[in-house]
Order: C-alpha cells, then structure tokens, then sequence
C-alpha cells in the first residue's frame, strides 16, 4: 500500500517530536516510565490515597457502617484532653525509647563479638538472627506462656530452680511489671537487626585505622570510642531512627501479650487506634489517635530516608 | 595468644552463648510444649524434657480446629504476593537504579518514603478500600493490600543491589549491539539472581508473618491466614497451649527451613540492600 505524502510528514514530525521527548524525559524515558508505572500504581493506591482519605476520616465523625461527617479538628483536640489518650503517648514514648536504648546496646555488644576472633562466626550470626526471621506473633505467643503467671517456665525456674523469688510473678498482669516485659520481648525480637547492621558497618571501617590506633598505643576501650564509633555514625542513625518507627508502630507483640492491660499500662498509641475503630466503632476518632503525631513522624522519615540515600550514594 | 587475648577470647563466648541461649530457649520451650499433654503441663512434672511424648495436640490442631485450612490462605496469599513483588520490585528497581529518565529521583525518593510509612496509620483507610471494592473478608484483599510493604521493600533492597553491579557490563553489551532490555534481561538479571532471591525470601517472610491487615480485613474464621488464627486460641481460650505450641511450630517451620537452607543470601541481603553506611 502506497504511504500517503501527508502520513510521512506526519512520521518525520513524530520522529522530530521523539528526540525532543527524549531530551526533556531523558534518554531512557520509554523503559523507564513502563518499568516504574507498577510500582506508581501500587505506591499510589496503596500508601498515597489510603494516608489523604485517613487525614480527611481523621477531621470527621465517621461511625462503621455510615457516612462520615466533617468536623474539623475536633477529633485532634478532644484527644488532647483526654487523659487516657495522653497516658497512651506516654507508654509509647517508654516503650519505644526503653526497646531502643536496650536493643542499641545489645546490638553493638553482639557485633562486637561477631567481628573478633571466634570460630563458627557464620554459625553464631545465623542462630542470633533467628528471633529477627521467625514470626512475631509465635514468639509473642511464645513469651505470652512463658511468662504465664501460674504455668509459666520463667515463674518455674525463677522459684522452684534459682529459688530467687519466694512465689511468681503475674508478669504481663501486673501494672509493676508489664510494661518491662513487653520491652523485653520487643528487645528481644529486634536487636538482631541492629547487631547485623553494626556488624556490616564495622566491616567496612579500614583496618588501618585500627593498626594506626593501636601503633598510637590506643588501648580497646579508646580504639572502639575514636575508630568503630565515628565508623558506625551513619549506619547507627540510620538503624536507631528506622527502629523508632518501627517500634513506635509495633502494634502485635503488646497487642498479644496485653491487649495494653492491665488498667492501661502498657497502652500505647497503635492498640488505641485499633481499639478506638473495631472496639468502640469510633473510626473518625481512631484514625485521630494514629495521626496525632504524624508532623514528629513526617520529619523522622524526612531525615531517615536522607540519611538512606546518603548511605547508597557513597 | 597472651593472656589478655585468651580472657577476651573466653568472655566473647561467654556472651555468645548467653545471646544463643536467650534466643533460642523460646523456640525450644515452644517445642517441647507442643509435646507434652495436657497433664503434664498442669501439674508442672516433666518440665524440661516430654515423658512421655505426646502427640495429642497435633492430632487435635488438625482435627478440631480449622488450622489446615489457615496454612493454606498463608501458602497462598504469601506466595502469590511475593511473586508479584518480586517482578514489580525488580523491574522497577533497575529502572530507578539504572535507567536516566525524568522524574527518577523522586520516585526513588517516594517509594523509599513509602516503606517507611507504617501499616499502624494505612490499616482503616486501606480496610475501606478494601470495603468499597469488595474485598474485605477475602483473601483477594490481602493479596491485593501486601504490596504496599512488600513493594517498596523489594525496590528498595534491590536497587542497592543493581546499584552495586558495574555499568560497564551493560554498556559493553549494548556496544555488541544488545538493546537496553536485551541487557537488563540477559546480564544484570543472571548477575543479580542472589539479590532477587534474598529479596523474594524476606518479602515472603514479610508477608507471612503479617498481622494487622489481616487480623482488620478477615472476619470468617475459616480465611484467616496462620498469625490471626494462631492468636485467635488465645481469645477463644479453648485449646490450652500444648495446641497452640504445636500451631506455633507449624508455623514457624517453613521460614525458618528457608532461612537455614538460604542464610547466606538472606544474611547478605540484608546487609547489602537493606541499610549501607
């Protein structure tokens, strides 16, 4: 079939108009926008439109099953008289800030000892790594028996074998002791992931800073503060602010262990929001106590995901 | 070795086997329990070690309870979510790692900002979504609600990854006259199968370890996945813990045969894509 004169005007033109596309988009704009389009959508739909349609249900009475009502910050300031809501903030600011000290700690002291000389070092990191694979609701489970008031293994060596304790402890039901158990469960689930990543980083310190630090006659105490801290800085900021959100966020591990018993105690702000929604049916008010603190939240991630990219770009 | 040296060496064991000890007990106690019948456990005999062993409660969890039909919504809605993280994730991070195209940087930006927006504030929105399009209460709206963490988790991981392989591989293919898919599809992608593999593999775990969506969009009991329905013997109070023990260990049992058969991918993994300082 003949190609019209006007059609091959046309396909100049195109071809004309592709190298301008191909300036403004960049050289591999077709490829790239077909291969990020997935994930646009699923980012979109997903994360971008469920976070706008939770700040417009937090500014509305909104019950299940009826449409919501716009009011304002009313939900946001009645919260902030409340003295329950207030004692949630609280606990989740103990039982974050309490989960992340302890697990930075422990997570250095492990890849200390991963990274001298030991045998079986591949061996030893897979085993202390099991707690960050294995699931959390069947380790929450698990502490929840183990620290069972009247069957429970913890109460059992505690009095009957070490006979420390005259007679058991109701771990998760009493107010004295369940917020620390709950932060030992999450210590416990979590500071694998800071060893690991501590572990990397001290990988990548040169080892002649170490020699340059030991020729200086710097003993292991000066040679971890002024060669393997400055070394981790990054990586430590990076795990500490990635841990805080997670942390502050951890809704299974209190949610199985005390629901945020007893008498609120161990409430903190994720087990509120559920509660608010599928207890109360007050899902205006619960997406309110989610997003309460969403500007603190906001600069976390800001700062966070800098330091990520920063981290990549070496 | 000097005597300092030896006195390190030994407190550095000391330390591992209070970490390995700490860690493990409770994967220990938990099988054990699984074993022990209900007897034993009431009237504290036999406390470290099963005598005898029972295997009541696995005849129970299988029989009595709809556990079976859990395993398999989790078999499902894991393995299929991550199949679609996994090609999404991959495509998208060689694209955001590679390729030169406006508007890479910020969508490099927004997906690493997405996976660290917590499900704790998506959760009631997403629920309504599901609502509205007729998902709740099915494992359609799992599969469908999933990528918002494993996607950008994935991407993230493994343009890290794509990241680190050498840009002259590429170029020199395409000089011998491959196109730009040609090799992304027959260099990097060979190059990057361990990176893939890991990431699939913590996707998977992600997934089948989730919680909160699922215990918020289920209401049957038969479509629960295993962590809801493991948690729900504790509401329903019904079963006693050598059932659930032996639930517990079921569910368990997969990841971790993954994770001892695959630790090198996952431990490099991690430590490659998932933080770098």
């Amino acid at each position: 079939m003949a190609v019209p004169a006007a059609e091959l005007g046309t396909r100049a033109g195109l071809n004309g108009r592709a190298v301008g596309l191909r300036r403004l988009l960049g050289p591999d704009y077709r490829m790239g926008y077909l291969f990020v389009a997935p994930i646009a959508f699923f980012v979109l739909s997903l994360v971008g439109y469920p976070f706008c349609y939770a700040i417009y249900l937090s500014m509305t009475h909104k019950l299940v099953g009826l449409p919501p009502v716009f009011v304002g910050f009313e939900n946001y300031i009645r919260l902030t008289g409340d003295g329950f809501f207030q004692r949630a903030v609280v606990n989740s600011f103990v039982f974050t800030f309490g989960s992340v000290g302890c697990k930075l700690v422990l997570g250095v002291v492990m890849a200390l000892v991963l990274s001298s000389h030991i045998r079986w070092r591949s061996f030893w990191t897979g085993v202390l790594l099991i707690p960050w694979v294995a699931p959390t609701v069947v380790s929450a489970l698990n502490f929840l028996w183990i620290f069972d008031g009247s069957l429970g293994v913890l109460n059992y060596l505690l009095v009957r074998v070490l006979h420390v304790l005259p007679q058991g402890v109701g771990w998760l039901s009493e107010p004295g002791t369940a917020m620390a158990s709950v932060v030992a469960v999450n210590v416990w689930r979590g500071f694998p992931f800071f060893g690991i990543s501590f572990l990397a980083g001290m990988k990548a310190i040169p080892a002649e800073l170490y020699e340059a630090a030991a020729v200086d006659g710097a003993g292991a105490l000066p040679r971890f503060r002024h060669v393997t801290v400055p070394g981790l800085k990054n990586i430590m900021i990076i795990v500490v602010l990635l841990s805080t959100i997670w942390t502050f966020n951890d809704f299974q591990i209190v949610y199985i262990l005390t629901k945020g018993g007893p008498g609120g105690t161990t409430m903190v702000m994720p087990v509120l929001t559920y509660e608010t929604a599928f207890g109360a049916q007050r899902l205006g008010e619960a997406i309110a106590v989610a997003l309460y603190l969403l500007p603190a939240l906001a600069v976390t991630i800001m700062v966070l995901a800098r330091y990520m990219r920063k981290g990549r770009k070496r | 070795m000097s005597r300092g040296g030896r006195l390190q060496g030994a407190l550095g064991y000391a330390v591992l086997g209070g970490l390995g000890l700490v860690v493990l007990f409770p994967f220990y106690w938990m099988t054990i329990t699984s074993f022990k019948s209900e007897d034993q456990m009431r009237s504290l005999v036999s406390m470290f070690w099963p005598r005898p062993f029972a295997t009541e409660n696995y005849r129970q969890l299988l029989a009595r309870t709809d556990f079976a039909s859990w395993y398999r919504n989790s078999v499902v809605v894991a393995v299929s979510s991550t199949l679609l993280a996994t090609a999404v994730g991959t495509i998208g991070a060689y694209a955001l790692a590679r390729l030169r195209f406006l508007g890479r940087g910020f969508m490099a930006s927004a997906t690493l900002i997405t996976y660290l927006v917590p499900p704790s504030i998506l959760f009631i929105p997403l629920y309504a979504q599901m609502r509205n399009l007729g998902l709740a209460n099915s494992l359609g709206g799992l599969i469908a609600a999933y990528p918002s963490f494993t996607v950008p988790f994935v991407t993230w991981l493994l343009m890290g990854y794509f990241e680190s392989i050498p840009e002259e591989l590429e170029e020199a293919a395409m000089i011998d006259g491959a196109t730009r898919f040609g090799a992304f599809y027959r260099i990097v992608l060979p190059l990057s199968a361990p990176g893939v593999l890991a990431a699939a593999l913590y996707a998977f775990t992600q997934a089948w370890n989730e919680f909160l969506y699922a215990l918020v969009f289920i209401t049957d009991g038969r479509l629960r996945t295993l962590p809801v329905g493991l948690a729900s013997f504790i509401t329903g109070d019904v079963y006693g813990w050598g059932s659930l023990m032996s639930g517990a260990v079921l569910t368990t049992l997969p990841v971790i045969a993954a994770y001892i058969y695959l630790q090198k991918y996952m431990v490099e993994g991690l430590t490659a894509g998932g933080v770098k300082g």
